[in-house]
């Protein structure tokens, strides 16, 4: 759960994505949020759509419990508003690029759109 | 699109070949069954189509457990327990870097993902299971028919001769029959197939099933020909947080029959959700086209004949707007935009067959196909088999084909109801009408035949069909080569007018008077 002395903003999102802290991440999206993703394998007439903390947290316990390196790099903040870049690598050097776009509401992430491609 | 990579970890001393393919958000591992080859998995439609599916939802690790396809053998007098070859799984996860991961155990792969689930629980995602079991003996076979299939391996091992024992819906497609082949060679030797056997016959995983706490998914075809469907029933009562779903078919390889299906299944169960229906899936009629009977004439004529009907196929199908689809084994596959279309392109193909000299047998259905590549969805699976049964100049179709051409003037008169592999329900079949008026009438002819056309020998021949026995056993009862009993056979079957053995059988039945038929 998020407490008062975690707020979130770029720092904090580096933090938990760099050090693959999945439990960290999902307690910073509200119970309703939804995280959209836009990829090879998702169009962006059918975005893959996470509903719900409870299936944010999955998803990302899926992604961090593999032995990848995340690294944030450009974040910018603008009000409720919130953009990053992520770039990461799996151990065998295939690489992942991803840019967020997140919508904060009462301190809490209501709305992410991740797009992402990779090395094919 | 870079080349698959195969890379090796490694277990113990063992190297394990495995491939990571998709970018999904969630880790799946896939334990093959009895055999595997991670290069030959990608040549055949079935495989690829499996792998493709599930890879697009998730991060997809494939490898070939140790003694078979490109990983190390093993040892065939000191064989590795299953503990050893599923800490194989475990190996392969580091190797590429996956801290937890749903398991597909597919066959012998179910036993493996279910030890793993009980030992590993924190990196156990989800565990799906495929045709699978918890002891050998018990569910695949007993020890007496494990010696008969050792004994088979080891005389016949890389002719494709296993084909029987794991898909009987595939034995006549030659192109798979050679796949297979290739896939028992290129798998395993025949030592190595024999300890993989002996191997497997061991396995017994009943008391680890209470302690598997992942939520699990029981896949298994209602007629499996290789594993029993109790065997799913048992772990479904078994495991705590189990579900069985049960599908029809019988053949038991994951990747041959109604592989969406599977993949759909494991999708929703793994994503919470139904996969996307695929754009390029279009409504359309499918045409099937063989030819009936290949024993009645020499390789070469049949050679000669096959050609230049192959040729008029693609000529007829073209002018009634229709689209060569291609061939499988002996099957003429083409797509139509209508039903009306595909039955009166089978009415001309029926015709231009005799005037070639061969006859031909042939089915229709309606159904969703897919816009690209070869033919080898559901609707063309079930086509195939409606033309398998259609007996000779027949053109048997589905009710939906008769339901869809009302108003073309064509007419049905029903057939019998058959039960398809792949169909949860039997399916009704109408035979198609030849149209008086446009066409000569070329159905076959119900005309009675006398037993007395047939010559003496044909007589003795056909009561011994009549006793259920082989050209073999016959040659040798005769004392006449298999082949001249052969030519007998073609002889029979041409001057009764029948379309089998069976039929021969049943006539020489009802013809049997003191005399012999």
């Amino acid at each position: 759960m998020l407490t008062k002395t975690q707020v979130v903003d770029g720092a904090a999102i580096k933090k938990a994505i760099e050090s693959r802290d999945g439990k960290m991440l999902s307690s910073f999206y509200a119970d309703d949020a939804l995280v959209r993703v836009i990829d090879r394998n998702n169009p962006p007439s059918k975005p893959r759509e996470v509903r719900g903390r409870a299936a944010i947290a999955t998803f990302w316990d899926d992604i961090c419990s593999r032995a990848m390196t995340h690294k944030v790099d450009t974040t910018i903040a603008d009000g409720d508003s919130l953009a990053f870049t992520q770039a990461c690598a799996y151990p065998d050097g295939t690489k992942v690029f991803a840019a967020a776009m997140l919508e904060l509401k009462n301190g809490r992430i209501a709305r992410q759109t991740v797009v992402q491609a990779w090395d094919e | 699109m870079r080349p698959i990579e195969t890379r090796y970890a490694l277990s113990g001393e063992a190297r394990i070949a495995y491939q990571v393919v998709g970018q999904g958000s969630l880790d799946l591992v896939f334990v093959p069954g009895f055999i595997s080859n991670l290069d030959l998995h990608w040549e055949d439609e079935g495989y690829t189509r499996l792998l493709r599916r599930l890879s697009a939802f998730s991060r997809l690790i494939l490898f070939d457990k140790r003694g078979t396809g490109l990983s190390d053998r093993v040892d065939a007098h000191n064989l590795p327990s299953l503990e050893t070859r599923m800490d194989d799984v475990r190996a392969v996860m580091d190797a590429a870097g996956s801290g937890r991961a749903a398991l597909l155990g597919a066959s012998e792969g179910a036993p493996m993902a279910m030890l793993f689930a009980a030992t590993y629980p924190e990196r156990t995602r989800a565990l799906a299971l495929y045709g699978g079991y918890a002891h050998f003996h018990k569910w695949v076979m007993p020890p007496e028919r494990l010696n008969a299939f050792i004994a088979t391996a080891e005389t016949a091992w890389g002719t494709g001769a296993t084909l029987p024992n794991f898909a009987p819906g595939r034995v006549d497609d030659a192109h798979f029959t050679q796949w297979w082949a290739r896939f028992e060679r290129l798998s395993a030797s025949p030592t190595a197939a024999a300890a993989l056997a002996r191997m497997n016959a061991g396995i017994d995983v009943r008391g680890v099933l209470a302690a598997i706490s992942a939520p699990t998914l029981l896949i298994h075809r209602r007629n499996d020909a290789r594993v029993d469907p109790d065997a799913s029933r048992f772990l479904a009562k078994k495991i705590p947080n189990a579900r069985l779903v049960e599908i029809p078919g019988r053949d038991h390889p994951i990747w041959t029959g109604d592989v969406d299906r599977v993949a759909d299944l494991i999708e929703e169960f793994l994503t919470g959700e139904r996969a996307v229906a695929e754009a390029d899936r279009v409504l359309a009629a499918l045409l099937v086209t063989r030819i009936y009977d290949t024993t009645r004439m020499g390789d070469r004529v049949w050679s000669e004949r096959s050609e230049r009907f192959q040729e008029t196929w693609r000529l007829l199908v073209g002018r009634h707007g229709g689209r060569a689809l291609g061939t499988q084994g002996e099957m003429m596959i083409s797509r139509f935009d209508g039903p009306a279309r595909a039955i009166r392109c089978a009415a001309a193909l029926r015709e231009a067959a005799q005037g070639i000299g061969v006859a031909s047998a042939q089915g229709a259905h309606v159904g969703e196909i897919e816009l690209r590549g070869p033919p080898v969805g559901l609707t063309a699976r079930v086509t195939m088999q409606i033309a398998a049964r259609a007996s000779r100049g027949d053109i048997l179709a589905s009710r939906l084909v008769a339901d869809l051409a009302t108003g073309s003037g064509l007419h049905f008169e029903d057939a019998s109801r058959v039960t398809l592999d792949d169909l949860d329900e039997p399916m009704a079949l109408v035979r198609a009408m030849s149209e008086q008026h446009l066409e000569p009438d070329c159905r076959a002819r119900t005309k009675t035949t006398e037993p007395s056309v047939l010559t003496a020998r044909e007589s003795e021949v056909v009561s011994l069909i009549a006793d259920g026995k082989s050209n073999a056993a016959i040659a040798a009862e005769l004392r006449l080569s298999e082949h001249t009993v052969k030519r007998h056979v073609a002889n029979i079957l041409l001057k009764l007018d029948l379309p089998s053995r069976a039929a021969a059988a049943v006539f020489s039945v009802r013809h049997t008077g003191p005399d012999g038929p």
